[in-house]
């Protein structure tokens, strides 16, 4: 049980698979590295009073997670 | 909806004060749309340019408008003229480069325009530099504003990636170290990453004696090297550095002569579309006048103010966009055009116009600013939300002889900021106990208005500063007793000195970042990013266990802080050793009459030391300090693990610890717990180690705390923090502000804390958000420039204001699009507020709106 717990956690955060179809690139949440183009930016993590806490994508090609979807974000929803 | 007038009185010395708006008429305007009401351009040329103002405002690093792209000419231009001249000296390289741009860019003409000139082949367009940073010019050819055709730019790209100024200075570091800083989270990425830069051009030169005479002094200069070279005895220790000063002075040669010519395009292109398309016969006589003027500036000293105007423009986009990339826009402008106003306006020698002609020609400069577009790397497309760059220039202070320094053209450039409402470019006040009143009433003008700028400097202050830098030159020429009264901020808040020599020309000088915040979080955590990058960012400090006592925490930070500090200067000065090797500027070169005199390149040549970088977020840092020393350490009510415990779960679990944290004493209300730990906090590390440093430039770094976009940026990326702050939420908005919301006990309060900071500042920027209703009533005047003589007597470096409501600020968050005319100040800028993104325009309505009351009257010692 908490094996399986674990293991959906970490579908829930950015990790590592080589080659994914849903890599943070394409992720409307992802927003590139402020410096280096190849890493991200992952600004899923947002609380009710409006605070976005980002998370360093260190590989966008290669990282995803279960809340990848397709798109673009507008400037005003981001930081 | 709220009437702007508020129903307000105030008992005051016995009097009952009314604050009803000074101006009656404003009585029927909504509170909720006041800013949309206040502008009056001019003419109706101005109103025109600006309703078609091509803006290219920037936010979480994309842009706004959806028609902007990178150009490629520029890039293209400047490989091509690199690839042909191998072999030549670096320096003349890149000056044939500046002229193959110069010579073969396409020229902009725009309807309605008086000042020309454009730095890329379509103004919707920006041109990129991929000789200083190919991650910057990557990140935008993965972009939508990529330059086209994509796969010549790839290929520029590519070519420059061994020629880079990151390439060159990368190696030198470990690049561990770099990519801890490439995050920015605790430091800024350094410029050769970022390609980020800033300049003080020498526009007096060009102005005063135009570039034919530049020439001729440089040719001078190059025959006199020549006969020394041939004389005998010949001296191998002193006679071979003229080989590399007879190399700066031709290139010299070849950049004024390429940017006379450019200028000549211009006029050329003016009297074709005279002669052979416009049919307006106005418009016509008014193009065969802008050709005129170009025929003659920046080749020949400038006679009138449409001349200065001009040659002003056309040095600014070769000094900040064509020859290399810098933000800002640093002039003492007042001082510049001074002369040209008399002739034309006052003495109507030449160009003759009456004042509002002035006030016309300033309009439409803010709108030529308005509508530049910088080839920023991603960081500074997210860090200045809602702006295009930096652009700031500074006006009125005092003269050499100490006497006050405004003129009529200081009341020009204030009213038609005042006139056309833009947030480019900002404007810098040096405020002087002897600046006329008529000038003090056009500064509050400004800022009742809500436009967020003038900011105001300390004219003492940043006099005493260039006295005090000026001991350290390397060559024993900085600037004199009379020259330190020659000073600008050279960005958003650092004095540096204006004029024919001196001036700072590279970032490396002075500039970049360093958070105080992100370095707490880490130092909680043996130097571990845990709520970031989840990776190690600075050196191991201690674990929380060997953190016994507040002075363990204390020195943990310093060792936090000295490690990023050095990283940050260092790559800073590699950065310069590079670019005097590989970045020279040949006519930035051209036009300082240091490097005129010695043969030397801009990069190179430093007279005036001017180190400064900015800490951003110190005000997290400080009161997270505050908060641990009082419930951890004095008052035992938590271990320093139970704390770290509440801030990894984000206080999830732990609220009403974390309002005991948040209500722990704060900054900015004169508190006798929180002040002296926080002054101590300012003096003895973030000044205190900086100032240890010491720069190129033979000086030391000081710290000049301010935080542009950055304290959303780094608020974003730090995590939960001891002052009660959630993860993710914004820092503090200025180097000294106190955090939004949290100075509570009234403006007054908040001057009393931020005075008490004196030793190891170069500048500190103070935020303040002032009540609409009593600026705009007929006691706002009074009561300002009051406040403004208790702040000098203070000695308090800067200040700067917003005066807007609460109730607009969310009618525009509601409706944005009949907002376009709200201006707010972030912090070292202004930017149209429904360009911000959401994030950060909450952090604005959230700071202290701050009322007087009759103490802060009485403490100001207001005469009404």
């Amino acid at each position: 049980m908490e094996e399986k717990k674990e293991a959906k956690n970490v579908q829930n955060q950015p990790h590592i698979e080589v080659g994914t179809s849903k890599p943070c690139r394409t992720c409307k949440w992802q927003t590139p590295d402020p410096t280096d183009p190849h890493r991200g930016q992952c600004t899923a993590n947002r609380h009710a009073m409006g605070g976005v806490w980002k998370r360093w994508l260190r590989d966008v090609e290669n990282l995803t997670c279960s809340k990848h979807e397709e798109g673009k974000l507008s400037f005003r929803d981001h930081v | 909806m709220n009437q702007m007038v508020s129903a307000k009185v105030l008992e005051y010395r016995s009097k009952t004060l009314n604050f009803t708006p000074e101006d009656p008429t404003e009585a029927k305007i909504p509170a909720e749309e006041l800013h949309e009401h206040l502008q009056k351009p001019s003419t109706a040329r101005t109103k025109r340019l600006k309703d078609r103002c091509r803006w290219k405002h920037a936010s979480a690093g994309e842009f706004i408008e959806k028609s902007v792209t990178a150009g490629i000419e520029r890039m293209r231009y400047l490989t091509e003229a690199h690839k042909a001249s191998v072999g030549q000296p670096q320096v003349i390289r890149r000056a044939l480069g500046l002229a193959n741009v110069l010579n073969k860019g396409t020229l902009v003409l725009q309807q309605d325009e008086f000042i020309i000139g454009y730095h890329a082949e379509d103004p919707n367009m920006f041109p990129l530099y991929p000789e200083l940073s190919h991650m910057a010019v990557q990140d935008y050819l993965m972009s939508d504003y990529s330059p086209q055709p994509a796969k010549e730019a790839q290929e520029i790209n590519e070519y420059w990636k061994p020629h880079s100024l990151q390439s060159k200075c990368q190696p030198y570091f470990d690049m561990a170290d770099l990519g801890r800083m490439y995050q920015v989270s605790s430091m800024e990425a350094p410029s050769f990453a970022s390609g980020y830069n800033s300049i003080v051009p020498p526009y007096e030169t060009v102005l005063e004696d135009g570039l034919l005479a530049r020439i001729k002094l440089a040719e001078k200069n190059i025959v006199q090297a020549q006969k020394v070279m041939t004389t005998f005895p010949w001296n191998g220790t002193t006679g071979l550095d003229n080989i590399d000063k007879i190399d700066n002075w031709k290139a010299m040669i070849i950049a004024c002569k390429a940017v006379i010519a450019w200028a000549r395009r211009h006029a050329r292109l003016c009297r074709i579309v005279a002669e052979n398309f416009e049919t307006d016969p106005k418009r016509q006589a008014e193009l065969l006048e802008i050709a005129d003027i170009c025929q003659r500036i920046p080749a020949e000293p400038c006679k009138g103010l449409k001349d200065a105007m001009q040659a002003k423009f056309f040095t600014f986009l070769i000094c900040h966009a064509i020859e290399r990339y810098a933000s800002g826009y640093a002039q003492k402008e007042d001082t510049l055009l001074w002369p040209y106003y008399k002739a034309s306006v006052i003495d109507k020698k030449f160009q003759p116009m009456d004042h509002m002609g002035a006030v016309e020609l300033v309009e439409m400069e803010r709108l030529k600013i308005s509508e530049h577009g910088a080839g920023k790397s991603r960081a500074y497309r997210e860090i200045f939300p809602g702006s295009n760059d930096l652009f700031i220039l500074t006006v009125g202070g005092t003269k050499a002889d100490g006497s006050d320094a405004c003129n009529d053209m200081t009341d020009a450039i204030l009213e038609a900021a005042k006139r056309i409402r833009t947030a480019e470019p900002s404007i810098v006040f040096r405020y002087s106990k002897v600046n006329r009143p008529q000038t003090l009433r056009w500064v509050f003008n400004c800022v009742r208005d809500g436009l967020g700028y003038p900011s105001i400097k300390h004219d003492d202050i940043g006099t005493a500063q260039m006295k005090e830098f000026s001991q350290y030159s390397l060559n024993h020429n900085g600037a004199t007793d009379e020259e330190a009264h020659n000073w600008v901020n050279v960005l958003c808040m650092s004095p540096g000195i204006h004029g024919r020599r001196k001036t700072q020309k590279t970032r490396s000088e002075g500039g970049g970042s360093i958070f105080p915040a992100k370095l707490l979080e880490i130092t909680l955590n043996n130097g571990y990013d845990w709520s970031y990058a989840d990776m190690q960012l600075g050196p191991k400090t201690g674990e929380l266990s060997t953190l016994k006592s507040f002075d363990d925490v204390w020195e943990a930070f310093r060792k936090q802080y000295q490690y990023a500090l050095n990283l940050c200067i260092s790559t800073k000065d590699v950065s310069r050793y590079f670019e005097q090797r590989f970045l020279q500027m040949p006519f930035v070169s051209s036009i300082d009459d240091g490097c005129m005199e010695l043969g030397m390149d801009a990069n190179a040549l430093s007279e005036q030391p001017n180190g400064w970088h900015n800490p951003i977020t110190t005000i997290v840092a400080a009161n997270s300090m505050v908060a641990i020393k009082k419930l951890v350490f004095d008052e035992k009510k938590y271990t320093l693990e139970q704390l770290n415990q509440a801030l990894m779960a984000n206080w999830e679990g732990y609220e009403e610890m974390r309002l005991e944290f948040k209500r722990a004493p704060k900054w900015g209300n004169d508190d006798s717990y929180a002040d002296p730990i926080i002054t101590k906090f300012y003096e003895d590390i973030i000044g205190g180690e900086m100032r240890k440093i010491t720069n190129y430039s033979g000086g030391p770094v000081l710290p000049t705390g301010q935080a542009v976009g950055l304290y959303m940026e780094v608020g974003s990326r730090t995590g939960p923090t001891p002052d009660g702050r959630f993860g993710g939420e914004a820092a503090d908005d200025g180097g000294i502000s106190p955090y939004m919301g949290t100075d509570k006990k009234g403006p007054t309060a908040v001057l009393r804390s931020v005075s008490k900071v004196q030793k190891n500042q170069k500048a500190n920027l103070l935020n303040q958000r002032l009540s609409v209703p009593i600026m705009r009533s007929q006691h706002g005047f009074d009561i300002w420039h009051s406040y403004m003589d208790t702040w000098f007597d203070l000695k308090i470096d800067h200040v700067q204001f917003n005066v807007v409501s609460t109730d607009e600020l969310k009618a525009a968050q509601r409706e944005p699009e009949k907002h376009q005319d709200l201006i707010v100040r972030v912090s070292g800028y202004s930017a149209r507020f429904v360009d911000i993104p959401t994030y950060g325009q909450n952090t604005i309505i959230a700071r202290q709106e701050q009322d007087f009351s009759a103490s802060d009257l009485e403490f100001l010692n207001v005469d009404i």
